[in-house]
């Protein structure tokens, strides 16, 4: 449906702008054609000849695409010379006029516009592999897109500005990523986008604006409600909205943020363990910011203001407000607060120097930087964290020496990315966050033993026929396979490899952490933390039933039949001997 | 070490010296080539797949699958022998032992892809 009528869109355009040049060509060939085969030509024993109109239409067509071949097939008379003279202007005026009009068809936005669309729909009609389509290419689109890129998954991207999609053309991304200039809230062009496809995997709607969002939301549901749908909201009024919507993930950045500056401050080993396992720049397992305790100070109380003081509250953490626009009712009783721009005055009044920490999270990054450098002054002692806002300013940000900078987009992006590639891991980090921090930081020591300190690989394995036939073959035949003895090194029984099984999903329940006796079942989704190296290898026992057998059991079974035959009877006769002791 | 293993390795390594063995020497000269170690190959070539019946993994079915392509070539070469062998002096002219020795020679690369197989695995199973 979207292809004809894209096609429908371009042959209109293509006929309304060349009717009129193709008219006149037509035109000046029949004249010049007619007018040829008329003319009379060289006189041969007394009769005049003429030339045919296959030779004229020969003729005038080298002669109006300005080849010239010359006098062709005979010497021409003077009247036909004089008619060629004729031909001649007339016919490449014609041709002119028809290629400037081509050209300037091909130049034509509304042409190009049509165009770019039809091949996009037809780009997105004619994939086979999963994608997901991302609606918003700004900061999160792009840090989102090349997350996906460096887990080879495919992403369809529209964006309603067209510097993000040529921004998009020259990115080098390891899978294809279509782009298109469009709105996406606009039912047509998600549909050219494959909401409807079978390959879509989810939609995200991650444009600034949370009408836009919602709207893309509601769309996609209507279009395929099938659909998972992931959507960034910072307004309360919309994710009432749109958590009412099955399959629809609302994400908000600034909780999000808010929660990751919570667990810095208040759990900084989950927080350590999170960011490894997200692979963020120089974080090593183990070794979780140090975040001295106290109250602290928050510049900035707008929407994401207010989310970073209800966590911290919610958690027993004291915050002293620093903003001109804030109204002292609103920000509950018993909490200091200052009304000005957070800069020397303010953070000396707010109390810097008894004060943990300073959160800068102001949606403006050069307050934030100049309120950093106001605390540095102050207080060199407490612990900085800084929110930064655009990925451009990141040079600065490094250079800031701040104890912690966050970016919201890049916070974003890297759940949306969890969400999508990797949900168990998530739920793991949520579950880890309601238990005690003495169980995060058992963990971590268990993966320090693993993984030491290379940088982790996450992958997850299905039990299913496709992923692990070995496995499925063993289970159907009734044979029991417990975790750890899956994990076995074939090459060194009994040892196990070094990975870690972080959490079994089976029929929509997470088992987390899951002892090595774990008995496992068709159709268990299985999560591993190890090494790169590793994953081959476990590959190899999930598809070579000898191989895991082997380490399941120890022992090198016979292949053939022979083999088998005669092990088998050997195994009888010697459970018939021994009740004898001896043979008679 | 597996004693199936050995066995195995045994059958196929065999199969492929004696395929060796009888191709060696002049293409068409019936005195370079034994017909006795051309049939002892056929069914050293026959026990090696034997052994490989039932083994349901992926180099499993290769090899089963290039033990059975020596066999038909080296088959086909034995009759080739029997047809173009005269009567009376006993042994083939240039012309059909050149023939032979061809086909038997394509079974030859049949039998090196086994043993490619074979130790390839071996090395990559790394235990």
């Amino acid at each position: 449906m979207t292809q004809t009528s894209d096609i429908d869109r371009v042959a209109m355009i293509v006929l309304r702008y060349m009717r009129r040049p193709l008219f006149a060509l037509l035109l000046v060939y029949s004249v010049g054609i007619v007018g040829m085969a008329l003319m009379p030509g060289q006189v041969v024993d007394g009769e005049t000849t003429y030339m045919n109109l296959f030779h004229a239409f020969y003729f005038f067509t080298y002669t109006a695409t300005t080849t010239g071949f010359g006098e062709l097939p005979d010497g021409f008379s003077n009247e036909q010379r004089l008619w060629t003279i004729f031909c001649l202007y007339t016919g490449v005026i014609a041709w002119f006029y028809a290629l400037g009009s081509l050209i300037g068809l091909v130049q034509n936005p509304h042409f190009t516009q049509a165009m770019d669309r039809f091949r996009f729909a037809r780009k997105v009609e004619g994939n086979v592999e999963p994608f997901i389509i991302l609606c918003g290419f700004g900061d999160t689109g792009s840090l989102l897109a090349r997350g996906l890129s460096d887990h080879q998954k495919r992403a369809v991207i529209l964006d309603s500005d067209p510097e993000r999609i040529k921004a998009l053309g020259v990115r080098d991304y390891s899978v294809s990523m279509p782009g298109l200039c469009a709105d996406a809230s606009a039912p047509r062009h998600l549909l050219a986008a494959g909401v409807e496809h079978p390959a879509c995997l989810a939609l995200a709607a991650l444009t600034n604006d949370d009408d836009v969002n919602l709207k893309i939301a509601v769309m996609a549901r209507h279009l395929n409600p099938r659909l998972r749908v992931i959507c960034r909201s910072t307004s309360a009024r919309h994710e009432a909205n749109l958590r009412a919507l099955e399959n629809v993930t609302v994400v908000d950045p600034f909780e999000i943020f808010a929660q990751l500056v919570y667990w810095a401050i208040a759990r900084p080993e989950l927080h350590n363990l999170n960011a490894w396992f997200v692979g963020a720049r120089g974080v090593k397992l183990g070794v979780p910011v140090k975040v001295p305790r106290g109250d602290w100070i928050l510049c900035g109380y707008g929407r994401m203001g207010h989310w970073i003081q209800r966590c911290l509250l919610a958690h027993g953490v004291g915050v002293r407000i620093i903003d001109p626009g804030v109204d002292s009712s609103v920000a509950g009783d018993g909490t200091v607060i200052v009304q000005a721009h957070a800069d020397h005055a303010s953070l000396v009044t707010a109390g810097i120097d008894d004060a943990a920490g300073v959160v800068a999270a102001t949606n403006r990054d050069s307050d934030n930087l100049s309120t950093l450098l106001s605390v540095m002054a102050l207080n060199p002692d407490t612990f900085r964290i800084v929110r930064q806002n655009s990925h451009e300013n990141q040079v600065a940000f490094d250079a800031a020496r701040a104890d912690l900078v966050l970016q919201h987009s890049l916070t974003t992006a890297r759940r949306i990315l969890k969400l999508l590639v990797s949900p168990l891991i998530q739920e793991l980090i949520e579950w880890l966050e309601e238990r005690e921090p003495a169980q995060t930081e058992a963990l971590v020591a268990r993966l320090q033993g693993v993984v030491g300190t290379e940088s982790p690989h996450l992958w997850s394995v299905r039990l299913v026929a496709d992923e692990a036939p070995a496995v499925v073959d063993y289970l159907d035949a009734g044979g029991g396979v417990a975790l750890g003895a899956l994990c076995r090194d074939a090459r060194a029984f009994p040892e196990g490899l070094p990975c870690e099984v972080l959490a079994v999903r089976r029929a929509g329940q997470s088992i987390m952490l899951p002892e090595k006796t774990f008995p496992l079942d068709v159709g268990d989704e299985l999560l591993f933390c190890s090494m790169h190296r590793v994953e081959p290898l476990l590959q190899a026992t999930f598809h070579n039933l000898y191989t895991l057998r082997y380490v399941l059991t120890g022992v090198d079974e016979s292949r053939g039949y022979l083999f088998a035959w005669l092990e088998e009877r050997l195994r009888r006769r010697r459970a018939g001997h021994k009740p004898n002791g001896r043979r008679p | 070490m597996n004693f199936e293993r050995v066995v195995f390795g045994f059958f196929i390594i065999l199969t492929l010296s004696l395929n060796v063995a009888f191709v060696a020497g002049g293409g068409d000269r019936a005195e370079h080539h034994n017909v006795w170690i051309l049939t002892l190959a056929i069914i050293v070539n026959l026990v090696a797949i034997g052994l490989k019946l039932g083994d349901r993994s992926q180099t499993g079915a290769l090899l089963l699958a290039s033990g059975l392509v020596a066999c038909f070539l080296l088959i086909t070469a034995r009759i080739v022998w029997i047809v173009v062998e005269p009567a009376d002096v006993g042994r083939p002219g240039p012309e059909g032992m050149a023939d032979i020795v061809s086909i038997a020679t394509g079974a030859l690369i049949a039998n090196i892809v086994a043993t490619v197989i074979l130790v390839g695995d071996t090395l990559l199973s790394r235990r």
